[in-house]
């Protein structure tokens, strides 16, 4: 572990540890969306009551169901590679936390169906506070599931003679002084992601108010940042160091760089207040190197607290799996399945039949 | 192998395999509806664009609604609660299954992805798009959607029925199992008949069309459930296929497997009749009440199939690999030296209601309380469902410590009991401490000569009952990877 992330790993860790990085940053993206989304719609009904929505909250509205449903489907991938690498620690801590745990089901279908009521006729004849009421339930139900699955990790990471002292408690609710600060730095960082996406979106449908966005984006840029001067205040000195040993200090300083790269590009973006191809390619550049350097430096401050005989005797279960044969199948249905998820972007685009007389040309609600 | 131990909740006076199958039921039945329903959309799409039923396309939209609200997010998020339920219910069963079909689990993954694009795509572009891609899409996620039915059948289908995997340990023997086929087409010819039951139900909700157009719209899709006259040909050859001794719970040797399986049976002959005869042959319309039991019925179904599915494995859930409370078969002759107890890093958690010998908890009640809570509580209760202290009413603590020991003899969906005589001694006064009201005072632990005398009984027994299973092996012998 003295070489940069996944390098000087044996073989099976590093391959499975790459790949679930990988798709942990395609449930990440997925996931802010959704998480800055919500937020941002609860916002703007608590202040309009849904009446008159910016055009950003209506695309935010549009799509967010959409968005929740590929942050869950996108999260199937990582949650079955978390269980081949830290399998008794991550179990262990879904059995301690029982019931509070398995909360998250039912409070995330509750959060569904709201997203989805919101795009009602039904909640549009309703009073402003009802609107407003149901508005706030995507938001909770997601950053409820968002607090336990931090919850979760920082249980996972604990020694196994703690699990016995806890399991012995009778406790479901598990916390630590990191816990909040931690949460918050992923609950902030999403907001430049939605900005992002946001900005995309615009572009696309040619619209949207650039300064706005880039407000938005900066805005959460700061809350990260300070949120992670709270991290590291709470933190121990073995989290903080492993942001800077040498498995994690490459992405850390490219997340860093990420950092700068979004704000400058933001920047430029709010000056210039325009949304183009340039300048969104260069704030997508920032964000996608914030993501991936921290989601490297998430694994490196899980892998430092289990330490290294712990995550050393891990090394002949990943092996083991490594045995097992089916990756080249998974290969040819991946680049199967990704063509065929490109061909049905491609018809959706090109496909179109010519409009008739009375044609609705929007797309279809719920 | 070293047995992991994870701690393990307790809950209350239900049954854990109930929390699974309930969960599982639920999510089975929405399933197969996500699945049926994209095949009754392309088939109404093609009577739409082909002119042949003018209401299909109107009634496509509401449809389609009803199926992203049900499938897209409860179907979903069930699946993923399976994942959850599996660890709260038997983590090692989980991780063995992870372990083995990772591979294959990520390949479901990709065709959950194209299965959420194609299906939204059409959702919220397919009125705007020719007739042609939009049935392209339909095709596209209904494609996906069966084949995550055919991934997740091999998969699940392996813990019945591992055959000659067990010899080879070739994920596709693994995978193309003897259930493989007989399943995966039983559940297909269901999930039509799902997605057909519930179009009717909405068929007769839908205010914008008339009786004849509402007559039409069943006679379409009632066509779906011809394939019924299939079912009995396959619950044959599911049921031939099937470990012989598995085949005898259902047939009268559990009560229970026999109960769900003629419940199965039943719902399906009727929702059967009522299609091929009454729909198709006949031509009978259905109104929106009968409809509605008709889908009640098939719930029913799947619930007993779901039921027999999970309970013909035992004394497995990994047949030949891992036995129901998580010890492997090969561990159990160790663990009768060794026992479990005494390496378990998570404390009893009712250890201050124990009467106390000294100043400690009571010795044997406080090591019965563990072994309850290792081999015992996956399926058994202290006071609910399956409750081990009414199971054993009225059997004295010889009978209680012969019938434990020899387990698998008793009751042949038993796994033989894995620990030390003095483990099963503390088990008996476990389980009679607990039927006699939990009381604040138990004898002390015998003189030692007679507990001595008492776990050379137990050993005798346990010796007599062996290390092996009482089932009757059809295939392969699992010696190859033990």
């Amino acid at each position: 572990m003295d070489t940069p992330f996944p390098f000087g790993l044996p073989l099976p860790t590093a391959f499975y540890l790459t790949v679930y990085v990988v798709t942990l940053v395609i449930h990440v993206v997925f996931m802010n969306y959704v998480l800055a989304g919500t937020g941002y719609l609860a916002v703007a009904y608590l202040r309009t009551g849904g009446r008159h929505l910016s055009e950003s909250a209506k695309v935010i509205k549009e799509w967010t169901p959409l968005m929740l449903s590929g942050a869950i489907t996108a999260g199937v991938a990582p949650l079955l590679f978390v269980q081949i690498l830290y399998k008794q620690g991550y179990y262990t801590a879904n059995l301690l936390l029982f019931n509070r745990w398995m909360a998250i089901l039912p409070v995330l279908i509750i959060g569904f169906y709201a997203l989805y009521l919101l795009k009602s006729g039904w909640l549009n004849r309703r009073a402003n506070w009802v609107a407003s009421a149901v508005a706030l339930l995507p938001i909770l139900s997601v950053a409820f599931t968002g607090y336990s699955w931090t919850e979760n990790h920082l249980l996972s990471v604990r020694d196994p003679e703690f699990w016995g002292t806890f399991y012995s408690t009778r406790s479901q609710v598990y916390t630590e002084p990191q816990l909040l600060p931690r949460l918050l730095v992923w609950a902030s960082g999403s907001i430049p992601t939605l900005a992002l996406i946001l900005a995309w979106q615009h572009w696309y449908r040619g619209d949207g108010q650039p300064a706005k966005l880039a407000r938005l984006a900066v805005s959460g840029l700061l809350l990260a940042a300070a949120s992670a001067a709270a991290y590291y205040s709470v933190t121990d000195d073995r989290t903080r160091m492993a942001f800077v040993a040498p498995l994690a200090a490459p992405y850390f300083v490219a997340a860093s760089a990420g950092l700068i790269l979004q704000a400058f590009g933001w920047g430029w973006i709010y000056w210039s207040a325009r949304l183009d191809i340039k300048r969104l390619f260069v704030s997508t550049a920032g964000l996608l190197l914030t993501v991936v350097g921290m989601t490297v430096c998430r694994e490196a401050v899980r892998i430092a607290a289990l330490g290294p005989e712990r995550f050393e005797s891990l090394f002949p279960i990943h092996a083991e799996a490594f045995s097992k044969s089916g990756f080249f199948i998974f290969l040819a249905f991946f680049a199967l399945n990704a063509g065929l998820i490109g061909f049905v972007l491609w018809l959706v685009r090109h496909r179109r039949r010519p409009p008739e007389a009375g044609d609705d040309a929007s797309v279809t609600t719920e | 192998m070293e047995a992991v131990l994870y701690p393990v909740n307790d809950f209350g006076p239900l049954m854990k395999g109930l929390a699974i199958g309930g969960l599982g039921i639920f999510h089975v039945f929405t399933a197969h509806f996500a699945i049926g329903g994209g095949m009754l959309l392309c088939y109404f799409q093609w009577l739409a664009m082909t002119g042949r039923s003018q209401p299909a396309r109107v009634f496509m939209d509401g449809y389609f609604r009803y199926l992203v609200l049900i499938s897209f997010v409860t179907g979903a998020l069930t699946g993923v609660g399976m994942w959850f339920t599996s660890i709260q219910v038997s983590p090692v069963t989980i991780g063995l299954m992870i372990d083995e079909f990772h591979w294959l689990w990520a390949v479901e993954w990709t065709f959950f992805c194209l299965e959420v694009v194609a299906g939204y795509a059409a959702f919220k572009y397919g009125h705007l798009l020719t007739d042609r891609a939009r049935l392209t899409l339909l095709a596209l996620y209904s494609f996906a959607a069966w084949m995550s039915l055919f991934w997740i059948n091999g998969i699940l289908s392996f813990q019945l029925t591992p055959g000659a995997w067990l010899e080879s340990r070739s994920i596709w023997d693994a995978f193309f199992n003897p259930t493989f086929l007989p399943s995966l087409l039983y559940r297909t010819i269901a999930a039509l008949v799902v997605a057909s039951l519930v179009a009717m139900v909405l068929i007769n909700m839908a205010p914008a069309f008339n009786r004849e157009q509402r007559e039409e719209l069943v006679r379409r899709a009632a066509w779906l459930m011809a394939p019924m006259a299939l079912m009995p040909a396959l619950g044959v050859w599911f049921v031939a296929a099937m470990p012989p001794d598995s085949r005898e719970w259902i047939m009268g040797g559990s009560i229970a497997m026999t109960l769900m399986m003629n419940i199965a049976v039943g719902a399906s002959a009727v929702v059967g009749v009522y299609a091929l005869v009454g729909l198709l042959r006949n031509k009978l319309y259905v109104n929106g009440a009968t409809a509605t039991v008709l889908c009640l019925l098939a719930f029913a179904a799947t619930a007993g199939g779901e039921f027999v599915r999970e309970g013909v494995r035992k004394p497995y859930t990994m047949r030949e690999l891992l036995y129901s409370n998580s010890i492997r078969p090969d561990q159990v002759a160790a663990l009768r030296e060794r026992g479990l107890s005494e390496v378990d890093p998570f404390p009893l958690r009712n250890e201050d209601e124990l009467p106390k010998y000294g100043e400690k908890p009571h010795p044997l009640l406080r090591t019965g309380g563990l072994v309850f809570r290792e081999q015992c509580s996956v399926c058994h209760t202290l006071g609910g469902v399956n409750s081990l202290p009414g199971l054993t009413k009225g059997w004295d603590s010889d009978m209680k410590r012969q019938n434990f020991a020899k387990l698998q003899k008793l009751k042949p969906f038993m796994p033989p009991f894995a620990g030390t005589p003095n483990e099963l001694e503390s088990l008996v006064q476990y389980v009679e401490w607990i039927d006699q009201g939990r009381p604040e005072t138990w004898p002390e632990p015998a003189d030692s000569r007679v507990h001595a005398e008492r776990l050379v009984r137990i050993r005798h027994w346990l010796d007599e009952a062996g290390t092996q299973p009482a089932l009757v092996r059809s295939g392969p012998t699992a010696k190859g990877g033990r």
